[in-house]
């Protein structure tokens, strides 16, 4: 009976013009964005590859120098593009693709791709989570909106009512009318994703599982939507006004939660400004130890303890070049000063992480899009776990020259020079992402929250329709 | 098969229906008549379940509406004023789907032959209810009826603005209808229409049903001396 309703709906739906044209300009904004994604994807990937490629070959080939000259040198990390990037891109725009690895700083990520495009970018790219989280639920208004409304405006609620149909049954008949179409349109996004996706090389990122759960989640969405919709419809005695209220809520929970919830978690929870942050890092490591500078307070501390420690009387008598372990420990120091630092704006992170998640109960759409992000590598914890996997990198790259130094070098000979077999001794960067359950665990609120929409929207529904009044 | 038993309904304070009782055996078919506003809908409404009764009972085949609302609706065929049905659907479609709804599977040469049944020509069973004049609508209505196996009609002036034809194909058919056994509760205006095609008759008059009596007690122009005296 429910799935005659449900047929009954979407033939009426198809027969109206107004579906077939949102449908067809719907699904076809969803093919190009998929188009514009991979190529954009592919390019990238190319990219991303070839200039792996060169900067290991660059630091290997470097030639001879002093194995701190070439900590100096450095190299770079890049951040793998990731497969599922192709649907949500996330804050990937912002964040930069390259970080420059070199002794005594951390340095940013680079290289946004925001940084080279135009104003007009600044009103959104055409991708497939645009149109997936922005206006799939836009389209299911539309074609749900007066799905109760059209009935009791029409008169036909009351033969509907007469016929003896429990109106739960109804409201499920009518909600799979509405569900059936959007997944109509959903099926063959998720099969060509999965299609290009697999047919991209470097195959071993891509999970399906990954994609079936992202789509998961999509799909929850929309039922929060649907059950939304239909609560509204049932509620109102004119379709106009049921659309009006319907429009108000996606605009409210898909355009205005967003910026509030930003614009409160920036208010309780400011991250410093690039400058201030620099100067706070800047007065730390004058405070500290500076591998540069043996006169300076930190150092001549260091040297007196060293000394007592080997029983000798002057670094030159020392096992090991003093100026490479001198620099070492500088180093080590200042890695700390950083990852203080760095820790100070990750718990300002965590905390704004916060704030979304406790505004996510104001609107479906935060959970969902944080998932959306989460599942596909490109929010800002998959970019920090990047970031930190580099800066570990970092320090191993430049703690193995600064021991390459100490220990085949006498002290004051700053002609020692080492080649490339230092150099290719160091394994290139390899970065491995979180592994699912992580990411998972990561977002367990969000995924809750957006349940407890799904059960809630569904019981506010149940409620309403089983309320409805048929005149 | 129908039965009010002091059956009342208040609308804020005001009185629509004041306790009612009154019954409709099988083949009966029971003509309220009475001004607009006398509590003639108010009362079909009632035995739809759509408003909640202020006292009393209103009973389908001896199960109380408000009780067994799912129950006793699969016993009764509704058709208003004017029957709404589904514009981009067929006469069929709508037939098929309202009889779903019902839990009634045919297949499809056995719509057909309800609506034909019915009355509706055979060149309109597939073209879409927007095309349909109101007298057709109505006719699906009666093969709704046929379809449902239907006990019960509740007509709420089901002839209002039909041409005298389509007026009489409509009483014809209820009349095959009860002969079926079929028991109608209709609200009319048309007093000729209800003392030809009725059984019984029921006038109200600001919510009280103030003249029962059977059509073979009383000829035309005596039914309408007295209803135009209870009128004013």
């Amino acid at each position: 009976m429910i799935l005659k309703i449900a047929l009954k709906e979407l033939k009426e739906i198809v027969r109206e013009g107004r579906f077939r044209i949102t449908a067809i300009t719907l699904f076809a904004l969803l093919l190009a964005a998929l188009f514009v994604s991979k190529s954009y994807y592919t390019s990238v990937n190319a990219q991303h590859s070839e200039a792996k490629k060169n900067a290991r070959s660059e630091w290997v080939e470097q030639g001879q120098k002093n194995p701190h000259s070439a900590a100096h040198y450095g190299t770079y990390a890049f951040k793998p593009k990731y497969p599922l990037s192709l649907i949500d891109n996330g804050v990937d725009k912002y964040t930069g693709v390259s970080i420059y690895l070199e002794a005594h700083k951390r340095n940013e990520a680079q290289y946004a791709a925001a940084q080279d495009q135009t104003a007009l970018s600044r009103f959104g790219d055409l991708t497939p989570d645009f149109v997936l989280i922005f206006i799939v639920p836009l389209f299911i208004i539309l074609i749900g909106f007066n799905a109760f409304t059209r009935e009791r405006e029409s008169g036909t609620l009351r033969l509907l009512k007469s016929q003896g149909v429990s109106t739960w049954k109804l409201t499920m008949g009518k909600w799979l009318g509405i569900f059936l179409p959007v997944l109509l349109i959903a099926i063959p996004v998720y099969v060509l994703a999965a299609l290009f996706l697999a047919n991209i090389k470097d195959y071993g990122q891509f999970s399906l599982w990954a994609l079936t759960l992202l789509f998961g989640v999509y799909l929850i969405y929309y039922a929060v939507f649907i059950n939304i919709t239909l609560f509204v419809s049932s509620l109102f005695k004119k379709s106009n006004l049921a659309f009006v209220t319907l429009l108000g809520i996606w605009m409210v929970s898909c355009l205005a939660m967003p910026k509030i919830s930003t614009a409160i978690a920036d208010k309780l929870y400011p991250y410093p400004t690039q400058v201030e942050f620099e100067e706070q890092i800047a007065a730390d490591k004058k405070k500290g130890l500076d591998g540069h500078n043996p006169w300076n307070t930190e150092a001549k501390k260091l040297e007196e303890e060293t000394l007592k420690k080997y029983g000798v009387d002057s670094v030159q008598q020392l096992p090991f070049n003093w100026d490479g372990f001198l620099m070492q420990e500088g180093e080590k120091h200042t890695a700390d000063i950083y990852f203080k630092h760095y820790q100070l704006l990750k718990d300002t992170y965590v905390n704004q992480t916060n704030v979304y998640r406790s505004t996510a109960a104001l609107s479906p759409f935060l959970p969902t899009r944080f998932l959306s992000m989460a599942i596909c590598r490109t929010d800002y914890t998959s970019h920090w776990d990047f970031a930190n996997a580099a800066e570990n990198y970092r320090i191993e790259l430049v703690g193995k020259m600064n021991g390459d130094m100490a220990a085949n070098s006498k002290y004051g000979d700053w002609d020692y020079l080492a080649d490339d077999k230092l150099w290719s001794s160091v394994p290139d960067f390899q970065y491995e992402p979180t592994s699912y359950t992580t990411v998972i665990r990561q977002n367990t609120s969000n995924l809750i929250t957006l349940l407890a929409w799904l059960l809630l929207s569904f019981a506010a529904l149940y409620g309403a329709v089983t309320q409805m009044k048929t005149i | 098969m129908l039965e009010a038993k002091q059956l009342s309904k208040t609308y804020h304070g005001k009185q629509a229906l004041k306790p009612t009782s009154f019954t409709v055996n099988k083949g009966d078919i029971f003509c309220l008549l009475g001004a607009n506003g006398a509590g003639k809908t108010t009362t079909i409404n009632l035995f739809l379940n759509f408003i909640q009764p202020s006292g009393g009972q209103a009973l389908i085949d001896g199960k109380d509406v408000v009780k067994e609302p799912l129950e006793t609706k699969k016993l009764l065929t509704y058709i208003p004023e004017n029957l709404m049905l589904y514009p981009n659907l067929t006469g069929l479609e709508n037939l098929e789907y309202f009889s779903g709804l019902a839990n009634k599977k045919y297949p499809k040469e056995e719509f057909l032959r309800f609506l034909t049944e019915a009355g509706l020509q055979g060149d309109a069973h597939d073209k879409r209810i927007s095309t349909y004049s109101k007298g057709m609508r109505q006719k699906v209505g009666i093969a709704l009826a046929l379809a449902k196996d239907a006990q019960v009609l509740l007509l709420d002036e089901p002839t209002s603005g039909l041409d005298p034809k389509a007026s009489n194909e409509f009483s014809e058919l209820l009349t095959k209808l009860s002969k079926k056994g079929v028991a109608t509760l209709m609200a009319t205006h048309d007093l000729f229409r209800a003392k030809e095609t009725g059984t019984h008759i029921g006038m109200m008059r600001e919510g009280s049903l103030v003249e029962q009596l059977t059509t073979d007690q009383i000829n035309h122009t005596d039914l309408e001396k007295l209803y135009l005296k209870h009128m004013n």
